[in-house]
């Protein structure tokens, strides 16, 4: 026992010299160490989407669907049925009852800054990373899906069936609940999420929302947008404009 | 108590083995389709991303509502001091157990990760109802074990006023914990009204007492004990009342969502042009579940007739899991209002369908099973039934 | 007292287990590192006995933190531990039987659950 004890305390300072080393080290070679950070992350940053119905087009959107499944590695279960397949990202069309206008968007987990979804998990699987993005542990998870009855978007799915060949960052398995997770595994590299890449055009920007020179930050300051189901005072983290 | 003699059940019948047996069945077919949905996934079953709480938790959220309400025998009796309900609270407590106890394990076995069982009572989330709902429950067991304690043993009789009324709050903050599960729910409109923790202790009233008479009933016929009128007809009376508050509860619910204007989607649904849900709703619920059995309960004609409050009980029984069916996958089928002001095109805005399965059934039913399996036992083990409920031994009781 | 004697009994299993130090089947490159003589675990006791701590701790650090090192994590151990079918070329799971993971959870009877969702097998050109 004393000798795991040591072990232990040898470690936590290992971590901590080595969290000192790299602190200092960024300091003078500021971008070499950029892509791994160490350093937990902070509520300084909210990461946030911004799409623009008017011109995101609906190709754009069936591309936006294909990224998301290649890169997250769903959408190929066999047994299940439609409405049991996984919907991380849902193609909508909307129609205006009065005008008659139709808009196609991008529907997925709004990454709410209060996410009822993580208010009622039972076991603190559901929950919120510092910067925004909101996730499911599904070491955690014991597949009860009042989240999933408590999310005002449907966004997130149950894995019906076994699953195999998972993508190497995204676990997922039969009896947890998943959702988008803004490619989390991607925004803590330096990157973009994947449906973000997958359209041309700036119909769907990524970004920091509290960074005031962001392009996202920026925008929304010019232009009218809105959040779905403002109503409930969610303050999303996905925000359209245009519908 | 000194007038009361309590008594074990023989338990030595072939009609005992063969309910024994027949209940085990169940419970083995229940395990079977757990197994099977767990090994599969939850694919087989018909539960899918938008209904995504099915018949399990029809099954179990009835046997939970019913758990605390089959406790209000024993409470009348301790708490409001009635001494009619005495002889009856050892039975009342036991009722309320097992039911819990069947709910909880439909609600717990229909997991998707069962395995993880631990983490449910390791990891907290303060915020979550659900998660008050496990202490609840947990703390459910405890306090009534205790109160049956109270009443078993003669030393103790005295404290079963205190400890009663502790049962009592518990319960009634249980089903506000129950209830609570869909009435904070803000995102879909047929939930997200705070109506629905009185409506649940409500209906645990009616559905816990239509419970317990038909155990009671059924144990007395069985054993061949004495079962007087002023009992029945006491409990016969309570029920009648417990009935017209649902529906009254139920009416109040439904014009109040209907009078806001962003609900009058999913009570046009529920009420009028639902299909399925819209009969069941009428036939089941209300015509079924509300008004025949208030009829067999007040009508001179089959007000006396003691088979009559049986048919009642099971008629409320029946009516409270339509009741339930149309509360949670009712208020999943209709699409939710995600975007005021606009339709939603294609498949997305559509009812959500939802075909039962029968492994789901089989759970259900199982849990049933499982309750009635710790009563016939417990009656059997130890002494939860009084030898009589004859009127003259109820009559004095009554009057002293 | 019997269950206290299968937990003491196992325990003790358990703790032989971490000091032997062979092992049937490594994987391909955790068995070319220790062939070349070169130390990936400093000691091989502390991370049969500790693994489990460290890949939550590792865990909850990546998860809630979005701290991505590869210190301690998941896809370490099986890019390391994995081994690959001659015929086909193909990686074997780790969890299939005979292999790195299960072999050594089987004979200290201990079920683990980390491939109920994660990755079995190790991608081409990780490393």
């Amino acid at each position: 026992m004393n000798k795991t004890l040591n072990r232990r305390d040898f470690i936590k300072i290992m971590n901590v010299t080595t969290t000192g080393v790299v602190i200092v080290a960024s300091g003078i070679t500021l971008t070499t160490f950029a892509s791994v950070s160490e350093i937990p992350v902070t509520n300084k940053k909210r990461w946030g989407l911004l799409i623009d119905t008017n011109k995101l087009t609906e190709t754009d959107i069936d591309g936006m669907v294909n990224a998301c499944q290649q890169e997250q590695g769903w959408g190929a279960e066999i047994r299940s049925t439609a409405s049991q397949k996984p919907g991380w990202i849902k193609k909508l069309k909307v129609k205006d009852k009065t005008t008659n206008k139709v808009s196609n968007l991008a529907l997925m987990c709004q990454h709410c800054e209060e996410p009822p979804c993580v208010d009622v998990c039972p076991t603190n699987a559901s929950m919120k990373r510092e910067d925004g993005i909101v996730l499911v542990d599904k070491h955690l998870c014991i597949g009860c899906r009042y989240c999933m009855m408590a999310c005002p978007y449907d966004a997130r799915s149950f894995v019906h069936e076994t699953l195999k060949n998972q993508k190497e960052h995204m676990p997922r398995g039969k009896g947890t609940v998943e959702a988008c997770t803004m490619c989390v595994h991607r925004v803590d590299k330096g990157e973009t999420p994947a449906c973000v890449e997958s359209v041309n055009s700036e119909a769907v920007i990524f970004g920091n929302l509290y960074d005031e020179s962001s392009q996202i930050n920026q925008t929304l300051r010019i232009v009218q947008s809105s959040q779905i189901r403002a109503d409930l005072n969610l303050n999303t983290g996905v925000r359209y404009s245009g519908i | 108590m000194s007038n009361i003699r309590f008594e074990q059940i023989e338990g030595k019948s072939l009609g005992f083995y063969t309910l024994i047996t027949g209940l085990g069945i169940l419970i083995l077919a229940a395990l079977v389709s757990v197994y099977y949905v767990e090994h599969h996934g939850h694919f087989v079953t018909g539960m899918n991303n938008r209904i995504v709480w099915g018949m399990p938790h029809v099954f179990a959220l009835f046997l939970i509502v019913a758990a605390s309400g089959a406790l209000n025998v024993a409470s009348i009796s301790s708490v409001f001091n009635k001494k009619l309900y005495k002889p009856l609270s050892r039975l009342s407590g036991l009722v309320a157990l097992s039911l819990l106890a069947g709910g909880l394990m439909v609600l717990v076995l229909d997991l998707g990760r069962i395995d993880r069982l631990i983490v449910a009572m390791t990891e907290y989330n303060f915020k979550s109802i659900f998660a008050w709902n496990i202490i609840l429950y947990n703390g459910f067991f405890v306090v009534v074990a205790i109160y049956l304690w109270m009443m078993f043993e003669r030393r103790m009789n005295k404290f079963s006023h205190k400890v009663g009324l502790v049962a009592f709050s518990w319960r009634l903050i249980l089903t506000t914990g129950t209830g609570s599960i869909f009435g904070f729910l803000v995102a879909r409109q047929a939930y997200d009204a705070v109506i629905m923790a009185p409506m649940f202790i409500i209906m645990s009233f009616s559905f816990g007492l239509a419970s317990f008479i038909l155990i009671l009933m059924a144990s007395y016929k069985w054993t061949n004990r004495p079962l007087g009128n002023i009992i029945v007809n006491r409990l016969r009376n309570l029920l009648g009342v417990f009935v017209a508050a649902v529906m009254y509860f139920v009416a109040v619910y439904h014009l109040g969502n209907s009078y806001l204007a962003e609900n009058t989607g999913i009570e046009n649904f529920i009420l009028f042009d639902g299909g399925i849900y819209t009969k069941l709703f009428w036939y089941g619920q209300i015509i079924l579940g509300g008004i025949v059995p208030m009829i067999l309960i007040y009508h001179p004609i089959t007000r006396e007739d003691r088979s009559m409050l049986g048919l009642s009980s099971v008629l409320i029984i029946i009516g409270g899991f339509v009741q339930l069916y149309v509360i949670i996958i009712g208020g999943q089928a209709y699409p939710m209002e995600l975007f005021p002001g606009k339709d939603v095109l294609g498949d997305y805005g559509d009812i959500a369908q939802y075909f039962v399965s029968l492994p789901e059934i089989f759970l259900g039913i199982g849990g049933i099973a499982l309750a009635i399996i710790i009563v016939t036992f417990l009656v059997k083990f130890l002494a939860f039934l009084p030898e009589s409920l004859e009127d003259d031994l109820a009559d004095s009781y009554h009057k002293r | 007292m019997k269950h206290f004697l299968v937990v003491f009994l196992s325990l003790l299993v358990s703790s032989v287990f971490a000091y032997i130090d062979e092992y049937a089947n490594l994987g391909e490159q955790a068995s070319s590192i220790k062939a070349s003589g070169k130390v990936f675990h400093e000691s091989p006791s502390i991370i049969r006995k500790m693994h489990p701590e460290l890949l939550r701790h590792k865990r909850d650090k990546t998860l809630r933190k979005g701290i991505r090192t590869n210190n301690y994590s998941l896809k370490g151990c099986v890019s390391c531990h994995a081994n690959k079918n001659k015929t086909n070329n193909q990686y074997y799971s780790v969890d299939k039987k005979g292999q790195f993971c299960s072999d050594c959870h089987k004979k200290v009877g201990v079920s683990f659950d980390c491939f109920s969702c994660h990755r079995t097998t190790l991608r081409e050109g990780l490393l």
